[in-house]
């Protein structure tokens, strides 16, 4: 078990250094120059010698390596440079706008959770009775439906049947807490809804394998109550895949919070980061790419040893 | 001793007898009725998408500047867009650039990531481990981040869409693959077999492939409606499909809201569209996925 | 009846003033509204849909630098707020023209202070001009072609700003008066002149407080401001939220009260609807239009049958009546504004190719001349446009449809902004093109000059000796009638040769609560943003 965990963290160095160097390379094949970008405006007059200044200025100038060696240096001091479309450091940049994407990635994965074991466990106890049905619509329906429209339809409902509009700042939960709510709640369902829908699914499937699963009957045999085998046994060895689920589907969920904020204008990080790729915001899009990997890489290796934890194939290795 | 054939250890179990293909579709319907109710979703989408000229009533770019924003009607069932174009018209057509979107992107990288994930668990060592990093490092972004990024590089056109959705399927594709393919290579049956001399080839392809099938087509199915969705999102975003192509995503943009209380056949019509279309793929992928894992067949 | 008269003569005289004051007060401009006393307090809240790319808007030219930022600072001159376009002072109290038109001298007001405390004087006003009209290396002024009259600028003494002349220019007042020629301190200026990129140091009426970029942008009252018990309010504050219906749901709900810059049609009507009388709609059409540019040097459009084709077959009159419901595109007309004094008249434009209202004989026409181009069977081409829906995206297709008819089959790229600056425009590497021309006033130097040889917007490429006599001779010209029809025939010139395409002109709606008081949106929504006589009647 060890071993395995150092083997895991030592893996998340190199994969980070190539997610790096991935990000770095794509962003300066996309046509377009922030350089003419700053200087350009609408009525652009672009003068050669301006932009050749700037260009040196943002140190676009050096070649791509060393430009990449600068960045990482930066990087291990917890220094991402300075946004070349703000002129603020982009950790300033970012530790404003993350407070918000934060609560709604936790709260909407908090949530969905809570929802989505129980109702997918009932499903598989229950399999194709009416209940099962019923959850299975309902949770293919959430994974049908795009979540941007479940935010039109939040946004629609509630402008012209309540004449309510969303408040307009962020404030964090410990300040106010009902303003908090009410600018959350329904961004937090929009991308949850999505996600528990994923989960009940998964968590009904991997339910109903284990159910079959020779040692369950065995227990079953034994004559325990229903409940207590289903919980005990089914519910350890479910949990695997959804740990797994969770790990894999949080980067799904940093999608759906780009779209999300998007919709709700929310000054988060998603739609962040897509402002930044439309201005070619180099230094903003490899810092929070780089972190958005960062925190992934995190998150699967915290999954992967839980499932090592529980795999014993795996732990006494 | 001559190679031992390995004909014993196939299980014996007495055979039902052949159904025709009717019977296994009727069987199908009773048995997993959502399943079928799913395919046929999928199969109307299919032949709308396919016939597309023929159902359509108007021109879906032909715009009647006098019926800007008409309610649903005789002449034009769900009603007209800002421009005046038949909205059914355009979801019509919308359906042929949604499933040749979702088709291809997730077949695309379903496939290609079905063959790194095999590769990668039998080959074992080294190319294992180099195509982990490397699934890993294009795991490390969230899928529509990358699809995003890749789409800003080649520029909002179908061609471009489906390049950007599938390129994020492959790791994940290839994961879950890989997962069981490996665990298939640690079963007992499997090291038997090794030990009893069956060759590499015979052991990818008699046992690991036919147990690879299964998931690989659940996950085909399952990316399906993602990919339609992920289409969905980019044009939402404006880096999918362009005005004025009738794509559902790209008629949901921006506007849609803007005209919602004026006409909100705008905003429901492709969304409905969208989430029915999806609903029907997964729908039939979830019984599909019931009906092929061997665990699970009744009986 | 007499003998009453005489009895009450003080009563009757007395109401004879006030007879007389009330209509005198009635026929004053809309801003005494009399009845009314400003109230003080209250923080206006906004919402606007873009953060702008630095704060100095000598270097920038979208509304959300101006909108956010224009509070903040004085200008030399300024557009009458409530008389558009009437040029009076802002730190100027008054100003010579020499005879000859090539000295201006102006008479800087002595108590402005910046919010440092340090003094404004025509030193700063120099260096601020200087930097506008002879930008140093490393920074742009992106209005810089408006001033090449002008030699030099000299403060002779603290309370003069002279500018000297090459030659006279008829639009130098006007653009002295833009809203974007904001006056920064000498002594700043010196140190970095792009120090103003990130930071505020001004002297208007209200003070910089806050900016965190995609949220909010807040300003507070400037208690030492120059215009005693001026602004009325306390402070102001502007949401950034990139979606319209956002926005739009923001003052439906009172959380904001005011947006600058436009709505469509349809938020309106739905704001109309759901508030009624507490919400005022204010309407003018605006100082921009939308068009199509064509890359001359690249075929077919070198071929001028073609380009006019394009032109008959993009039925306007049409246009302005499905667009206007859409974007607010609405007006037809030429290169400058139609119902101001450089339009074209009407009879004379519906003379020329593309303005004809006759949208089947155009059609007919537009085949014709492609046949006889050699394009008989229409021809397929790229149209380059923004990524913004409104009006961008849904001109395009409005256009689109329009040239199908014509067998010319367009296909839509957008591009997002950075994109579309190096891949498109700047680079002149397109065949077509959705060009906007959106400026804060109508003055011929501003909406022309991009159709001379060379100028920075002129992005088709194209060069007409003409065309860039016409422009300089209308430059100098001073007596407004002579201008006018030098700057008549350089249209004509323009829309005859279809070097470019001129499509609509852009109308704006700015929707505000009733509590709002005293603003008056003028035709551009770069101007009257100083919110300096805005008071809210609530709050």
């Amino acid at each position: 078990m060890r071993t395995y965990i150092l083997k895991r963290l030592l893996l998340i160095v190199p994969t980070l250094f190539g997610a790096a160097a991935v990000v770095f390379v794509i962003m300066r094949v996309i046509p377009g120059d922030v350089a003419l970008l700053i200087l350009g405006g609408d009525s652009g007059q672009v003068d050669q010698k301006q932009l050749t200044a700037v260009r040196q200025q943002l140190g676009l100038d050096q070649p791509l390596p060393v430009q990449f060696g600068t960045w990482l240096w930066g990087v291990l001091r917890f220094d991402f440079g300075t946004s070349l479309w703000t002129g603020q450091p982009v950790i300033e940049e970012l530790l404003i706008r993350l407070p918000l994407s934060l609560e709604l990635a936790l709260l909407a994965t908090l949530v969905s959770v809570l929802i989505s074991i129980p109702f997918g466990m009932i499903a598989a106890v229950r399999q194709d009775t009416w209940v099962d049905y019923l959850i299975r619509v309902i949770s293919i329906g959430g994974l049908a439906i795009p979540s941007f429209w479940v935010g039109i339809l939040c946004i629609l409902f509630l402008v012209i049947y309540f004449g309510w509009g969303p408040p307009l700042e962020y404030t964090p939960p410990w300040v106010d807490p009902w303003a908090n709510f009410s600018q959350m709640v329904w961004p937090v369902v929009t991308v949850g809804y999505r996600y528990a829908a994923v989960t009940t699914r998964m968590t009904r499937s991997t339910v109903l394998e284990v159910l079959r699963e020779d040692y369950i009957r065995t227990a079953w045999a034994k004559g325990l109550r229903e409940r207590v085998v289903v919980i005990r046994h089914a519910l350890k060895n479910a949990m695997l895949p959804v740990i797994t689920l969770i790990g894999t589907e949080f980067a799904f969920l940093i999608g759906g919070l780009v779209v999300t904020e998007t919709v709700f204008t929310l000054n988060g990080v998603g739609r962040f980061v897509v402002d930044a790729v439309a201005h070619r915001d180099y230094p903003v899009v490899q810092a929070l790419v780089f972190l958005i990997a960062f925190g992934f890489v995190i998150v699967n290796l915290l999954v992967d040893l839980t499932y090592a934890w529980f795999d014993p194939r795996i732990r006494y290795r | 001793m001559a190679t031992t054939t390995l004909t014993h250890v196939r299980a014996s179990v007495p055979l039902a007898p052949r159904l025709t293909i009717g019977q296994e579709v009727v069987k199908f319907i009773r048995v997993k009725p959502l399943g079928a109710a799913g395919a046929l979703i999928i199969l109307a989408m299919m032949v709308v998408g396919a016939f597309s000229e023929v159902l359509a009533p108007y021109d879906p770019y032909h715009a009647d500047y006098g019926l800007q924003f008409a309610r649903p009607s005789v002449d034009h069932w769900f009603g007209t867009d800002e421009f005046g174009r038949d909205l059914m018209s355009r979801i019509i057509y919308g359906a042929r650039i949604a499933l040749f979107v979702g088709f291809t992107a997730s077949f695309a990288g379903c496939t290609l990531g079905a063959l790194l994930g095999v590769v990668s668990a039998y080959a074992g060592g080294r190319v294992d481990l180099f195509l982990e990093r490397l699934m890993d490092i294009l795991l490390a972004f969230p899928q529509l981040i990358l699809a995003l990024a890749i789409a800003s590089i080649l520029g909002p056109a179908v061609q471009n869409v489906v390049i950007a959705i599938s390129i994020p399927i492959i790791p994940r594709a290839a994961r879950v693959v890989r997962s069981t393919a490996l665990s298939v290579k640690e079963n007992v049956y499997v090291e038997a077999v090794q030990a009893l001399g069956a060759s590499r080839r015979r052991i990818v392809l008699q046992h690991i492939v036919p147990n690879v099938t299964a998931p690989y087509i659940i996950m085909l199915t399952a990316q399906l409606g993602g990919a339609i969705l992920a289409e969905a999102a980019l044009s939402y975003l404006g880096l999918g499909s362009a005005e004025p192509t009738p794509s559902w995503g790209l008629m949901l943009s921006g506007s849609a809201l803007s005209y919602a209380e004026k006409a909100p056949w705008i905003a429901v019509f492709p969304g409905i569209a969208i989430s029915l279309g999806v609903f029907g793929f997964n729908l039939f992928g979830d019984s599909l996925r019931d009906a092929l894992d061997p665990k699970l067949r009744k009986g | 009846m007499a003998t009453g008269i005489r009895r009450h003569r003080t009563l009757f005289t007395v109401v004879a003033l006030a007879v007389l004051a009330g209509s005198v007060v009635a026929a004053t401009p809309v801003a005494v509204q009399a009845a009314e006393t400003p109230r003080r307090g209250g923080v206006l809240l906004a919402v606007i849909g873009a953060d702008p790319p630095s704060l100095d808007p000598h270097q920038e030219s979208t509304f959300a630098n101006i909108q956010m930022v224009a509070p903040l600072y004085s200008t030399l001159l300024q557009i009458d707020p409530y008389n558009y376009p009437k040029v009076i002072g802002d730190a100027a109290t008054e100003w010579k023209i020499s005879p000859d038109r090539l000295t201006y001298t102006f008479k800087i007001r002595q108590d402005i202070k910046f919010h440092d405390g340090s003094p404004l004087t025509a030193a700063d006003v120099k260096a601020t001009y200087d930097k506008i009209v002879f930008p140093p290396q490393g920074t742009r002024s992106i209005r810089k072609i408006h001033y090449t009259a002008v030699e030099r600028i000299e403060a002779p003494d603290p309370g003069t700003v002279v500018f000297k002349l090459k030659f006279p220019s008829a639009s130098l007042l006007d653009n002295l008066a833009s809203p974007w020629n904001v006056i920064f301190p000498k002594k700043y200026l010196d140190k970095d002149p792009n120090y103003f990129m990130k930071n505020v140091v001004g002297s208007g009426p209200f003070k910089f407080k806050n900016y965190t970029r995609g949220a909010t942008f807040e300003g507070e009252r400037n208690p030492d401001y120059f215009i005693k018990d001026r602004p009325y309010l306390n402070g102001y504050k502007f949401f950034v939220s990139t979606e319209t219906s956002v926005r739009a749901a923001a003052i439906r709900s009172g959380r904001a009260y005011i947006e600058f810059r436009d709505l469509p049609n349809s938020e309106v009507e739905a704001i109309k609807k759901q508030l009624g009388d507490k919400v005022v709609v204010q309407e003018t059409s605006q100082v921009g239009q939308f068009g199509v540019a064509m890359q001359n040097t690249v075929k077919p459009f070198t071929d001028i049958r073609v380009r006019r084709a394009l032109t008959l077959g993009f039925d306007r009159y049409t246009g302005g009546k499905v667009l206007y419901q859409l974007t607010g595109l609405r007006d037809v007309g030429g290169l400058m504004r139609p119902g101001t004094e450089w339009a074209m008249p009407q009879a004379q434009l519906e003379k020329i190719p593309g303005f004809w209202r006759d949208a089947e004989k155009s059609r007919a026409e537009a085949k014709r001349l492609l046949t006889e181009a050699g394009y008989p069977n229409g021809f397929k081409t790229v149209m380059k446009n923004r990524n913004i829906r409104l009006p961008y995206q849904d001109l395009a297709v409005y256009v689109i449809q329009e040239w199908r008819k014509i067998g010319i089959e367009v296909e839509n790229r957008p591009l997002e902004t950075a994109a579309w600056f190096s891949d498109g425009r700047d680079t002149g590497n397109f065949e077509l093109f959705l060009q906007p021309t959106v400026e804060f006033m109508d003055d011929p130097d501003q909406f022309l000059n991009r159709y001379t040889t060379g100028a920075p917007a002129n992005y088709g490429r194209f060069s007409d000796p003409a065309l860039d006599d016409l422009f300089s001779r209308q430059a100098r010209t001073v007596d407004p009638v002579e201008r006018r029809k030098l700057v008549i025939d350089l249209q004509k010139r323009v829309l005859e040769q279809v070097y470019y395409m001129p499509g609509l002109w852009w109308t704006r709606r700015v929707v505000h609560l009733a509590k709002v008081k005293n603003y008056v949106a003028p035709p551009s929504h770069y101007t009257n943003q100083k919110l300096q006589d805005v008071w809210l009647a609530e709050d």
